[in-house]
C-alpha cells in the first residue's frame, strides 16, 4: 500500500513536468506566426497554428494546475527517461497537427516530417518549392529546438533544478558548469550565438535573410531541412558552401568542447579524441570518395574534391545538406557515405550516429588490450581520455555500455534495412536510406518522398526517433511503465 | 557562489546535495569513486575523483576560483593541510572544516577557518541537558 502511494505520487510529478513542456510545445508552435509581418498575405495559415497552439497549452495548463506534487520528491533518471519519451511524443504529435489541418500532408506524412524535424534528420515529405513561408519557418523551428533538445530549453530557462536525470535522459549529457542551470544556459548562448553568427556570414556570402536563417539553424542543429528541392546545391556557390561546411562542423561538435575553445584553451580542444577522430575521418574519406566515386562524375578536379569534401562533411556532422543527386554514385561512395552516416557526430552536440565518441573509445579500447598483451602481468595502467576539459579515466563498464550501445544501433539498423528490402528496395538504396534515418542524417539517395509506402515512412519515423533518444531511454521508460502499472493493477 | 567541497561522506555529501539543490555551483572533491553514489538526484554540479592533498586535483577544482571551502575529510591532519592551503596559498575568502578530534583546534588559531566540531557540539548539548 505504501509503495502503491509512493509509486502515485512520483507518477504526479511525472504528469505535472510532462504538462509544463507541454505548455512550452504549444508556445513553440506561436514562433513561426513571427514571419507573418513580413509576409502578410500567408495571414491565411494562422489559423493552423493557433489551433494547436491553443489546445495544447490549455491541456498542459490543466496538468500542471491540477496534479498537486509533495515539495520532496526527486526523480531518478529512469522517471526522467519517460519524461523525456512522452514529451517528445506529444512534442510531435503536435508539431504534425499544423501540417495536417491545411492538408498538405496526411497523418503518416505529417508525423515523419516533425518526427524528421525534431529529431534534426531533415528528410523531408513537404514540396519546398509550393510550401509557405511560414512551413518553411516551422521546420526549421523543429530542429532548432529538437537539435539542442527539449529539456535543455527547458532547465535553461523555466525548469525547477531537480532533474539530473532528466538532462542525462535527453542523451545530452556534458556538463560545462558545476550546476545544471547555469550549463544549459551557457548551451543556449553558444548555440544562439552561433546561429545568428551564421546567419550573418550566409548573407554576407550572398544569401536572402529569410534563406539565411533557415539555413543557419538546420546546419547547426545539424538538421539539413532546406529551403529549396536542391538544398544547398540550389546557389551553386563556394562561399556558401564553405559557410556551409564551418556551421556543420561546429553544428557536430560537443558543445562542452565549444566551451574549451570559447574559453581559449586551444591545446585541450586539439588534445580532445573526438576533434582527432573527426579530422582524421574527414581527411581520410575526402580523398578516396572523391577518387574512386566522383572522379567519373566530374571533369575537373576542383569541382570533384568540392564535392566530396562537402559530402563527407555533411554526412559525418549527420547533417545531411547535399550538393547534388547521390543516385549516380557508385557503390564505393555509397557505402563510403553509410559508414560516415553510422559513426556520425560528437556526444553532447546535436548530431546523431553512434557518435565519434563512442567510436573513439573502441578503437582505444582495442589499442589498449593489445598494448596490455606486452606489459608485465603486474603492471597497473589507468587509461584515460580527453573529454570535453579534463581527462576521463576509462573503466570496463564504460566499454561494455559502449559495445552495448552500437550492438544495439546495428541490430536495429539491419532490422530496418530487412524491411526495406521486403518492400522491394535495392540492398545499396535501403542501406544508405535507413543509416541516414537512424543516424538522424538526412541525405537521401531517392527512397523517401511523399508517395513512398506507407510502411516504409514509419519504419524511418521510428528510427530516427530511436536513434535521436539513443535507444535504451527509450527501453527503459516504457520497461519502467509497463513495471509500474502492473503494480497497480494487481489490487 | 562557486564552492568546493572535499570529502563526499555523510556531511560532505548531505551538504552538497543541499547547496546544488539551491542553485550554487558545487564541486565535490572525494578519493574513493564510491562516495559520489552518496549525492542523490537533486546534486546536479562536478565531481572529481582524486586526492585533495594533491596539486593536480586542487587545480581541476579550479580552487584560485572558489568563493567558499568546506573541508569534511574523516582525517584531521589531512583537513588541516588542505585548509592551510586554500586560507594561505589560494587566499579563499571562507574556509571551513569539520574537526574530528576538538583537541586539534589549536593548529587554527592563527588561521582565517571556520572550525566546527561535532564533538564539541555533542558534549555541549549534553552536559546542558544534565546539569542545566
Amino acid at each position: 500500500m505504501r509503495y502503491k502511494n509512493i509509486i502515485r505520487e512520483r507518477y504526479k510529478l511525472i504528469i505535472k513536468y510532462i504538462g509544463m513542456l507541454t505548455m512550452a510545445i504549444g508556445g513553440f508552435l506561436l514562433l513561426p506566426l513571427l514571419v507573418l509581418p513580413f509576409y502578410p498575405e500567408e495571414v491565411i495559415y494562422i489559423e493552423a497554428f493557433l489551433t494547436p497552439a491553443a489546445i495544447f497549452f490549455g491541456i498542459g495548463f490543466l496538468l500542471w494546475k491540477l496534479t498537486s506534487v509533495k515539495d520532496d520528491v526527486t526523480l531518478s533518471l529512469k522517471e526522467g527517461g519517460i519524461i523525456v519519451l512522452i514529451s517528445w511524443i506529444v512534442a510531435i504529435i503536435a508539431s504534425a497537427i499544423p501540417f495536417m489541418i491545411t492538408g498538405e500532408l496526411n497523418f503518416t506524412q505529417a508525423i515523419f516530417e516533425a518526427t524528421s524535424g525534431w529529431t534534426t534528420t531533415g528528410l523531408s515529405v513537404v514540396d519546398v518549392t509550393k510550401a509557405s513561408h511560414v512551413f518553411l519557418m516551422w521546420r526549421s523551428i523543429m530542429q532548432f529546438f529538437g537539435g539542442v533538445g527539449l529539456i535543455v530549453v527547458m532547465l535553461s530557462s523555466v525548469l525547477h533544478p531537480y532533474g539530473f536525470g532528466l538532462y542525462n535522459a535527453e542523451g545530452r549529457s556534458d556538463q560545462l558548469l558545476p550546476h545544471v542551470k547555469k550549463s544549459t544556459k551557457a548551451i543556449m548562448y553558444i548555440y544562439l550565438g552561433y546561429i545568428i553568427g551564421g546567419t550573418i556570414l550566409y548573407v554576407i556570402a550572398g544569401m536572402g535573410v529569410f534563406d539565411a536563417i533557415n539555413h543557419a539553424i538546420p546546419a547547426l542543429s545539424t538538421g539539413g531541412f532546406s529551403t529549396k528541392a536542391d538544398s544547398i546545391g540550389h546557389w551553386n556557390s563556394l562561399p556558401i558552401e564553405m559557410v556551409t561546411w564551418l556551421l556543420m562542423i561546429f553544428g557536430t561538435i560537443n558543445f562542452a568542447t565549444h566551451f574549451a575553445l570559447l574559453k581559449g584553451k586551444f591545446k585541450v580542444f586539439f588534445k580532445n579524441g573526438e576533434i582527432r577522430l573527426l579530422l582524421f575521418i574527414i581527411a581520410i574519406f575526402t580523398p578516396i570518395v572523391s577518387y574512386f566515386s566522383l572522379s567519373g562524375l566530374y571533369t575537373s578536379l576542383p569541382a570533384t574534391v568540392r564535392r566530396g569534401f562537402f559530402e563527407v562533411v555533411s554526412a559525418i556532422s549527420t547533417t545531411g545538406f547535399s550538393l547534388d543527386t547521390f543516385s549516380n554514385w557508385n557503390q564505393f561512395g555509397v557505402l563510403a557515405m553509410v559508414l560516415l552516416m553510422w559513426i556520425g557526430g560528437g556526444t553532447g552536440s546535436t548530431a546523431g550516429g553512434i557518435k565519434l565518441y563512442r567510436i573513439y573509445l573502441m578503437i582505444k579500447s582495442v589499442w589498449w588490450e593489445l598494448k596490455g598483451y606486452f606489459l608485465p602481468p603486474n603492471s597497473v595502467v589507468e587509461n584515460y581520455i580527453w573529454r570535453g576539459e579534463q581527462k576521463l579515466y576509462i573503466k570496463a563498464e564504460y566499454i561494455r555500455e559502449t559495445a552495448n550501445y552500437i550492438f544495439l544501433y546495428m541490430a536495429t539498423y539491419f532490422i530496418g534495412v530487412l524491411i526495406y528490402l521486403a518492400y522491394g528496395y535495392g540492398l545499396t538504396e535501403s542501406m544508405f536510406e535507413f543509416a541516414s534515418s537512424v543516424g538522424t542524417v538526412g541525405l537521401s539517395i531517392g527512397i523517401t518522398s511523399p508517395d513512398a509506402p506507407v510502411g516504409i515512412l514509419w519504419t524511418q519515423t521510428v528510427g530516427m526517433f530511436l536513434g535521436r533518444l539513443e535507444f535504451l531511454v527509450i527501453f527503459f521508460a516504457i520497461a519502467k511503465i509497463v513495471k509500474d502499472a502492473k503494480y497497480l493493477a494487481t489490487e | 557562489m562557486y564552492i568546493v567541497v572535499i570529502g563526499c561522506g555523510r556531511s560532505g555529501s548531505y551538504l552538497a546535495n543541499q547547496l546544488s539543490k539551491a542553485g550554487e555551483d558545487v564541486v565535490v572533491i572525494d578519493k574513493k569513486f564510491g562516495s559520489f553514489d552518496r549525492l542523490s538526484a537533486e546534486f546536479t554540479g562536478f565531481t572529481i575523483n582524486g586526492d585533495a592533498t594533491e596539486i593536480e586535483t586542487l587545480k581541476s577544482a579550479k580552487f584560485d576560483k572558489a568563493d567558499v571551502v568546506v573541508i569534511t575529510t574523516d582525517n584531521d591532519n589531512v583537513n588541516a593541510m588542505i585548509a592551510q592551503i586554500a586560507s594561505e596559498l589560494y587566499q579563499i575568502p571562507k574556509v571551513m572544516v569539520r574537526l574530528l578530534d576538538p583537541e586539534k583546534e589549536v593548529i587554527y588559531h592563527n588561521l582565517n577557518v571556520i572550525t566546527m566540531s561535532p564533538t564539541n557540539l555533542l558534549v555541549d548539548k549534553f552536559t546542558r541537558e544534565i546539569i542545566g
